[in-house]
């Protein structure tokens, strides 16, 4: 049944997200992630464990590729045939990459995972069957599966009391991922429409973005013209439904990875700068 | 259209499993719809401000190093949930380091001593309250036969009014002796800064440099305020000329990563290649005057070729690093823990100095600090000196009672300074943790302490980033165990046991601070403030601003030779016992998210390994993985050989961090401790120890064992997922 | 199938809320509804019904005393419900208040006092409840159904009882309604609450 719907859906799907998506957005979060800032430090990473109820699984699951860290930073060197690496390393803070036009969702035979109407890509644990295409759709590799009832062990008592009752604990069989801090989301929204007003931008951030500490990350939303993610975008010349970006300034360093593939991400990261003048 | 919505009980847990929850039906509990299967508690009396649901934000001070990091933390049903940066520390603004984020698993951790306990036939046994009070009051009360200077302390870093009541806990009972310990220190940066400069703890601004020349210096990290630094460099990056990092180390530091020019120097001679440097600015133009007479002559002996030869760093790298230093003003040049760990560390860092004197920086990027007016409250400033001296005097039978707070030194401690045996030999031995940690297996009565969320406290940073503040710690939730206690509570009733006319009046800590507070009322905006106002106003901002009076920078350069550490045939190797953000000197390894959280350089996570450059492991025939033994002449130890050209040929590299033999789940018994076999040498001038100066050899055993780590490519196999552009192409989008 | 869900879920987005055969039911629903409740034609209650069993709770808390005969408006004890996301049990404190002096004699206030003087709360048994992977927020469904429709706030237990059923009606608390997910989302679909699934899954 998969197979169909993907076979069906899949054009259809493309052409309107090179038009521009074919939702109503209400928002699109997006994020600039800075990698001329970003030190490599995990700060970032910790703040997601602390905030989304992420498991520790140890060793020996780690060792099996199974570790929970919707955010991960990974290091690359630049050139293998140095003797030392002169220009320092490459930091790469990796996590889901909201796509306009996700490959993980049209694989999904339960329609777990969906595109909301503020640009992200929703989980829905309670429809996950935990059949994993979406992970294995996922040109970014970061799904991650719960092979095991990490609630069991994880969180021996009394660390159950930091969960954070904004977002479940998920279980055994179901896929997860980076929800760009989805519960903060939601509050700042109700309280925006409890007050009768937009939400603003700045006064909401996620976990990561907070705890940066060179501020490498600036999170908010696109199609706010004011926000400061979508001058950003902007200075860049970066724009969103395109699998190739036509700038005018091609040396601005706004790139979004994996574009090319068409998935539309709603992350740009600005281009390391190395100094090879020093 | 039954009650039966739990098809899915797989999501089973916020938590809190079935026990009682607080006032609301947002409460974690296991997945039931049945009606009245679970409680739910309203509060007695409500606080205004406290909404079930509504997640309330308090100040405090984060207590997982030194730096003083203002924190909020997010409170919600009575649980703390989340520490974040304190958006007005002029500290960290806002921000947090990994190690912060993981404050709350030091609070919620399973392993916490939960009573305190007493030694009982040679094993340590849980004992009440009543029993400990008496076993102190029996050693160190008003009736103890105490001789003069018989009562040591023994701490970490520690600072504000904790540090006010240790001091005058050891004047009532007739001693003086406070050691500090703390292995990541920067004590030796700190003399000289104090020679040099007359000012301990110059002030330094990354983000008004054109130019950081960092030597193993990991000012991100592990160095004096990390948190701090980041922001700083994130400005400097930022600015319209965007500054550049040179580091010069012998093993990559986080900060090293972020490198615009790495530097891989044979160990211990980065202070050669500082006068080196010195010896080219002044041949390529740089005014000599603000240096002694002979510096020319004392510097000419550093030509580049013999500094070269010596450090292993290339002429051509030297010359490009002069040339920045001499074209990009101001700079920073910063000295780092492999700089100040040596027998001459004080005389490296001192030719590290000399270059920022002779840039210019003085006055530019390091400026004075101010000189904080209460002088009690200062932080005593932990470091290695104090371990080895320890150890000396209790070896020496100088003590009838220690006090072991914030620190573990059975850990931290090399072997070689045996100071496990001595700490053994002292009768009475008391350690305040919140862990069954090392030092505490070893102890005749073990307090357990609060947690930092749970209990008060005031800090004062060595390290006064911007204003001079005292940072305030309050509890953010009740305590979780019953028969714990505040750290300050514990030292008032001690206190009282000996002087109970000053201390007998005070309840506990809190009646002391808010006592103590009435004086801290400042001048000006805060002088009309009554002391209850003022009290709360404090809480609210989480500090104190304190005027403190500048210091004045009078410039007192020397320059005294230094030489390469000696070869030694026997052991070829230096070992560097390198720290890190996280797990840092081995304090955070039972904290699983910091144990789960790769190291930044070497993305290993959960175990120790040995760095050590291809080139010198293929003459071993060492491959990746291989266990290999590493032996100094204090000892050995065994890790899995990581094969990486971030260190340096002659150095191998072992993480601080694991090899705990207690600890708790997550550390005890994972992997191995490099302090444990550095040999006890000691800077001459400062007496800190050379923590980085061991020599040690290497020898294959016959097993291979996978490291783990994130991700198993180190390059991007032309993905370019990290795009890397020169700095002209940014000039050009005008630093877009 | 997977077909529908598919294009069920995405069109509800592109072509707003409501859809065209369900907003005719939806506009029957509150014509007859109107008559009943006095709602006007903007809103439409929740139907369905559940068979809740009796809770037993320490202290038999009559509601329909406090709500019909001493006319005590539902958000003077809950009073969290248009502040949070939570309505809340009032804290003791609150009951003290009035029950100091009112209706002393009685045993169920004479147990109460009892867990006063112990300064403990009493355990109330929870009745409503959703599941843990659920957001709800009273604060919103008050705001849109109450404050932002200038509904009389004295008449605020009506609009509680969309979820709760008559409560005034009862001593104890018991479950009327489904509050499951088919209910929820039935209507939100009637009233034009948000059919995103992340809105309430979290």
């Amino acid at each position: 049944m998969s197979l169909k719907n993907v076979m069906e859906n899949w054009s259809a799907y493309r052409k309107d997200a090179e038009a521009g998506g074919h939702h109503t957005y209400e928002h699109r979060w997006a994020m600039s992630i800075n990698l001329d800032l970003c030190i490599g430090c995990n700060a970032c990473s910790t703040a997601c464990y602390a905030e989304n109820n992420l498991a520790v699984v140890g060793p020996e699951r780690f060792a099996k590729g199974q570790a929970m860290h919707w955010m991960r930073i990974e290091r690359y060197w630049d050139v293998e045939d140095k003797e030392y690496p002169d220009q320092g390393a490459s930091f790469l803070p990796m996590m889901c990459q909201q796509c306009g036009a996700a490959t993980c969702e049209p694989v999904c035979p339960v329609a777990a995972t969906y595109h909301t109407p503020d640009g992200l890509n929703a989980q829905v644990y309670n429809r996950c069957i935990g059949s994993r295409y979406c992970s294995n759709n996922c040109p970014f590799r970061v799904r991650y599966f719960n092979f095991y009832s990490y609630y069991e062990s994880a969180w021996p008592e009394p660390m159950h009391l930091q969960l954070n009752p904004d977002l479940s604990v998920r279980d055994k069989g179901v896929m997860e991922k980076c929800t760009f801090c989805v519960q903060r989301i939601r509050v700042a929204k109700d309280k925006a429409k409890i007050e009768n007003r937009k939400v603003k931008d700045g006064e909401f951030t996620t976990a990561c973005a907070q705890a940066c500490p060179t501020s490498a990350i600036v999170f908010g939303d696109t199609m706010d013209p004011e926000s400061k993610v979508s001058m950003l975008w902007k200075q860049h010349q970066v724009t969103r439904a395109v699998y190739k970006q036509h700038k005018e300034d091609p040396e601005l360093r706004g790139y979004r990875i994996f574009e090319e593939l068409n998935v539309d991400p709603s992350v740009m990261y600005l281009e390391r700068v190395r100094d090879t003048t020093v | 259209m039954s009650g039966k919505l739990n098809r899915r009980d797989f999501l089973k847990a916020l938590g809190l499993g079935g026990t009682a929850t607080l006032a609301g039906c947002d409460m974690p509990t296991t997945v039931t719809l049945e009606e009245g299967k679970e409680d739910v508690v309203s509060y007695l009396l409500p606080e205004e401000y406290v909404i079930p649901g509504v997640g309330v934000t308090y100040a405090s001070t984060c207590t997982q190093c030194n730096a003083g990091c203002g924190v909020h933390g997010r409170v919600r049903e009575g649980r703390v949930l989340k520490v974040e940066g304190h958006p007005d520390s002029p500290i960290n603004a806002g921000k947090t380091c990994q190690m912060g984020q993981a404050l709350v698993q030091a609070h919620y951790n399973p392993d916490r001593i939960k009573s305190p306990m007493v030694r009982e036939g040679g094993s340590l046994v849980p004992a009440t309250w009543e029993k400990a009070q008496a076993l102190l009051d029996e050693k160190l009360g008003s009736k103890a036969n105490l001789a003069a200077g018989r009562v040591a302390w023994l701490t970490g870093t520690v600072s504000g009014h904790q540090r006010a009541l240790i001091t005058n806990h050891l004047e009532s009972v007739g001693s003086n002796h406070h050691f500090a310990v703390e292995v990541v220190n920067t004590n030796v940066w700190s003399a000289v800064s104090r020679d040099m400069l007359d000012d301990p703890q110059p002030q330094i601004s990354l983000d008004k440099a054109k130019l950081i020349l960092s030597f193993g210096a990991d000012f991100m990290g592990t160095w004096q305020s990390p948190v701090h630094f980041a922001g700083q460099f994130s400005r400097m990056r930022t600015a319209a000329d965007r500054g550049a990092l040179i580091q010069v180390e012998s093993k990559m530091s986080m900060t090293g990563g972020s490198a615009d020019l790495w530097v891989a120097i044979r160990p211990g001679t980065e202070g050669i290649l500082a006068l080196g440097l010195a010896n080219y600015l002044i041949a390529n133009g740089v005014s000599s005057a603000s240096l002694p007479g002979d510096a020319r002559d004392k510097l000419a002996a550093y030509d580049m070729q013999k500094v070269s030869n010596a450090t292993g760093v290339s002429t051509a790298t030297i010359e490009r690093i002069g040339k920045a230093l001499k074209n990009r003003a101001p700079s920073v040049v910063l000295a780092g823990a492999a700089v100040e760990g040596q027998v001459n560390g004080y005389e490296a860092v001192s030719a590290i100095m000399l270059l920022n004197v002779m840039l210019g920086n003085i006055g530019q990027t390091i400026l004075p600090s101010g000189k904080f007016p209460l002088q009690q409250l200062e932080a005593k400033v932990g470091g290695t000196r104090d371990l080895a001296a320890f150890a000396q005097a209790a070896a020496q039978k100088q003590f009838d009672v220690v006090l072991v707070h914030g620190a573990n030194p059975v850990f931290t401690a090399p072997a070689s300074l045996k100071l496990d045996e001595a700490l053994a030999s002292v009768p009475f031995k008391v350690v305040m943790t919140q862990f069954p940690d090392e030092t505490a297996m070893m102890a005749d009565l073990v307090l357990p302490v609060s947690s930092t969320l749970e209990d008060w406290g005031t800090h004062v940073a060595a390290y006064q980033a911007g204003a001079s503040n005292i940072s305030i710690q309050q509890p953010l939730m009740e305590p979780l165990y019953d028969q714990t206690r505040g750290f300050g509570d514990i030292v008032i009733s001690m206190l009282a046991m000996r002087n109970a006319a000053q201390y007998g009046s005070f309840k506990d800590y809190y009646g002391y601070l808010r006592n103590v507070f009435a004086n801290l009322k400042g001048a000006g905006a805060t002088a009309s403030l009554s002391p209850d106002e003022f009290w709360n106003n404090s809480l609210q901002a989480g500090m104190i601003k304190i005027d403190s009076t500048p210091r004045k920078h009078t410039v007192k350069a020397s320059i005294a030779a230094i030489d390469a550490p000696a070869a030694d045939a026997n052991f070829p190797l230096t070992l560097i016992p390198s720290a890190r953000m996280g797990l840092f000197d081995g304090r955070h390894a039972n904290l699983p998210w910091l144990q789960e959280s790769p190291d930044q350089i070497a993305k290993v996570v959960w175990g120790s390994w040995a760095e050590i450059h291809p080139s010198t492991a293929s003459k071993m025939g060492i491959t990746h993985g291989d266990v290999i033994r590493i032996e100094s002449e204090a000892g050995g130890i065994e890790a899995r050989a990581y094969l990486t050209n971030t260190v340096h040929a002659d150095a191998i590299a072992v993480p601080l961090g694991q090899g705990h033999t207690e600890y708790g789940r997550y550390a005890k018994g994972r992997g191995v401790n490099p302090l444990k076999i550095v040999k006890a040498a000691v800077d001459a001038k400062t007496g800190e120890l050379a923590l980085f100066a061991t020599r040690v050899k290497v020898s294959k055993t016959n097993k291979n064992e996978i490291i783990l780590r994130l991700g198993h490519s180190d390059t991007q196999h032309g993905r370019r997922l990290v795009r890397t552009v020169s700095v002209d192409a940014l000039k050009r989008t005008k630093g877009a | 199938m997977v077909q529908w869900i598919r294009t069920r879920m995405f069109r509800k987005y592109a072509h707003g809320a409501f859809h065209p055969v369900s907003l005719g039911v939806a506009l029957i629903l509150a014509w007859s509804m109107m008559t009943s409740t006095g709602f006007a034609a903007d809103v439409q209650p929740p139907g369905g019904v559940h068979k809740g069993v009796d809770v037993e709770q320490p202290i038999e808390f009559p509601h329909n005393i406090h709500v019909e005969v001493n006319k005590i408006n539902c958000m003077y004890c809950h009073t969290y419900a248009r502040r949070s996301k939570v309505a809340g049990i009032p804290p003791t404190s609150k009951c003290m208040g009035c029950h100091k002096i009112i209706a002393t004699d009685k045993p169920r206030i004479q147990k109460l006092t009892e867990y006063w003087q112990k300064g403990e709360s009493p355990k109330w048994k929870k009745v409503h409840d959703v599941p843990d992977f659920v957001h709800f927020t009273h604060e919103r469904h008050l705001k849109k159904f109450v404050f932002d429709r200038d509904y009389p706030v004295e008449d605020v237990k009506e609009v509680c009882a969309f979820c709760h059923g008559q409560i005034k009606e009862m001593t104890v608390a018991k479950k009327v309604k489904p509050l499951n997910m088919g209910w929820c989302a039935g209507c939100h679909e009637k009233n034009g609450g948000p059919g995103d699934c992340w809105k309430c899954h979290k």
